[in-house]
């Protein structure tokens, strides 16, 4: 009760709310790097995903790739990475992105892959060419899959950018590590607190995003299948 | 028309799908593949649009060469229709259709208002054009497929097995269709099938398949059931065929017996005179404007009171009718067999009875067309 208590009253400090090491600019803080490092892992994993998937070709490239590097502990990629271009903003974007890329690509690989070979065989028999197929059916009905992936990839990235305090950025994380230095167990659990509300708001805004962007004759289709 | 010259198709595993295919398909017409499985069907109708290219041999639309055009344009240009329609899951019925309108560059507008009219022609209610395909039935779902083949109006349309999902009574529903449109239309259709019954009924010229992929016989209809070549056709078009042909010849020919046929205001004494000198054990009665009303048998009349008007007696259902001008000696086979009185109803356009045949009259019918 004593822990819960002095968290409450860690929330309710006024200070906390303000300044450069408040909660709200931490917050920011820790939600622009994981947005960076998901937009980054985007744009590179979709395409990629998007082209394995239509093609065939590096299929088992992708899902090796994708193992390996999932494989990986985060922090060992971040520490090479600052060894070798130094501390900042791009070793934990670039970290961020190495976790996020295989769950993005191999959802993405696999959705475009299990569209019903009849779907694309009439979709070119009426004429339609390969970037059409692939634009026009393929990445449609991927859709459910490839929104899946980016939430999964989301949900880590927000967990694991903690790590950029590791070395010295900012983030929710900076209170778990300047907690730890500190021995301020509140300050360390209050990070934590923050860091998982968050992990449950990125949940929450994807099931929006997919209402939004799956097609609703796939949406009812699930439904019928339910 | 399209022609298929010495066309084959070798896959590198050694198969040989199709041997080398010479036919000539007809314009305007629906000319039917069939074959068991495997003998190369589904191969040869692909090389029309260039799905398949054919190892070695060639086929032409219109004296072209499909090769001489770019894939996708030919392609736009051919009606394709597959198994289970292929719908788009995440399109409705309307774009699914508009689907080439909007590949040839037509605007939205346009496509949908194109879409609407090919529902109104394959039989869908308006009311369906915003529904996607998986809330719709089978046949229904075959129905957009062949509405969004037609979308641009291709001459040539191309079918695999469109009708092999659905369930028998649907199917024959969707043929019927088939017929209707054809006649509007006047389509080069060619149409692949396992389904003898389907190659006779929708199709002016039917190509059997044999197994290694070779054309066993090209032939119409009755040629094909009167005169297969061979015991691998013959067997192939089953041991039924003789009942199948039957449909080729007209019921005109029959003779029809008028002296069974009564009057509702007859009365059972003139009746049971009539059935004695005719020898017959069923009369028909028929109403003041000759429409049918039933049969009355002789052993029932001789329990009546002689007076009674035969309008007022329980009659015994008379089934199905065949017309006379129109339907085939199929037809009044079917009628016959399925009448509880042993025969069958012939009757004129309107529903009027022209007269009756009993089985043993079109035995003897069937017996001298088949000779
Ligand atoms: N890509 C391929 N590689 C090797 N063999 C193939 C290939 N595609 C088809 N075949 C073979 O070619 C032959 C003809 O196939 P096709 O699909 O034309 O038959 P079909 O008459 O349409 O049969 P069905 O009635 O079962 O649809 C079959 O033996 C098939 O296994
Ligand atoms: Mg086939």
């Amino acid at each position: 009760m004593d822990v819960l208590n002095e968290l409450v009253a860690w929330f309710s400090d006024p200070g906390q709310w303000s300044g450069p090491d408040g909660i709200p600019v931490r917050t920011a803080e820790h939600v622009q790097y994981s947005l960076l490092g998901l937009l980054v892992a985007a744009l590179i994993a979709v395409p990629v995903g998007l082209l394995t998937g239509h093609t065939g070709v590096g299929g088992f490239a992708t899902a090796s790739l994708a193992n390996f590097a999932r494989a990986l502990p985060t922090i060992g990629v971040l520490f090479l990475i600052v060894l070798a271009a130094g501390i900042g903003l791009v070793p934990v974007v670039t970290a961020l992105v190495a976790l996020a890329v295989p769950p993005i690509l191999v959802n993405t690989h696999e959705g475009v892959r299990q569209v019903d070979p009849a779907l694309k065989d009439a979709a070119l028999g009426m004429g339609m060419r390969g970037g059409q197929v692939l634009l026009r059916l393929e990445l449609p009905v991927a859709v459910p899959l490839v929104v899946n992936g980016l939430r999964t990839a989301a949900v880590q990235v927000v967990a694991t950018a903690t790590i950029a305090a590791y070395v010295g950025v900012g983030g929710l994380g900076r209170y778990i590590v300047d907690g730890q230095a500190r021995q301020d167990l509140t300050m360390m659990l209050g990070g934590s607190v923050l860091v998982v509300l968050l992990a449950v708001v990125t949940t929450l805004l994807f099931a929006g995003l997919s209402r939004l962007l799956v097609a609703p004759g796939l949406r009812s289709l699930a439904a019928a299948h339910r | 028309m399209i022609t298929f010259e010495g066309a084959a198709k070798h896959y590198p595993d050694g198969t040989v799908a199709v041997a080398g295919l010479d036919l000539t398909v007809e314009s305007g017409r629906t000319t039917v593949f069939v074959g068991p499985s495997g003998s190369g069907k589904t191969t040869s109708l692909r090389m029309v649009n260039r799905m398949v290219e054919p190892t070695s041999g060639k086929v032409l639309v219109d004296g072209r060469d499909v090769r001489s055009q770019n894939p996708a344009q030919l392609r736009r240009s051919i009606g394709y229709v597959i198994q289970q329609a292929g719908l788009f899951p995440h399109r409705t019925v309307r774009d699914n259709i508009a689907t080439v309108p909007l590949l040839l560059g037509r605007g939205r507008g346009r496509a949908r208002a194109r879409a609407a009219e090919l529902m109104d022609l394959v039989g869908l209610e308006p009311s369906q054009a915003k529904r996607y395909p998986h809330q719709l039935s089978g046949g229904q779902q075959q129905r957009v497929g062949v509405a969004r083949a037609l979308a641009a109006d291709p001459p040539v349309l191309l079918m695999d097995e469109p009708f092999s999902a659905v369930d028998p009574v649907v199917r024959t529903g969707l043929q019927d269709e088939l017929l209707r449109l054809q006649a509007e239309l006047r389509k080069t259709v060619v149409l692949v099938t396992h389904d003898i019954d389907e190659a006779v009924r929708v199709g002016d010229r039917i190509a059997v398949f044999r197994p290694g992929g070779e054309l066993a016989q090209y032939d119409t209809p009755e040629r094909l059931l009167t005169h297969p070549v061979d015991d691998f056709v013959e067997s192939f078009i089953g041991y039924d065929r003789g009942v199948r042909r039957l449909a080729f010849f007209p019921a005109n020919h029959l003779s029809l017996r008028e002296d069974v046929v009564l009057d509702d205001q007859d009365t059972v004494e003139r009746a049971l005179n009539t059935v004695d000198t005719a020898g017959e054990p069923w009369a028909l009665v028929v109403d003041q404007r000759r429409l049918p009303l039933g049969w009355v048998a002789a052993d029932r009349l001789r329990r009546e009171p002689s007076g009674v008007e035969l309008g007022r007696l329980d009659l015994t259902a008379y089934g199905h009718t065949f017309d006379v001008e129109r339907d085939s000696l199929r037809a009044a086979l079917d009628a016959a067999v399925l009448s509880p009185a042993g025969r069958a109803v012939g009757v004129d356009g309107d529903g009027r009875v022209l007269g009756v045949v009993s089985q043993a009259d079109l035995g003897g019918a069937i017996w001298s067309v088949s000779g």
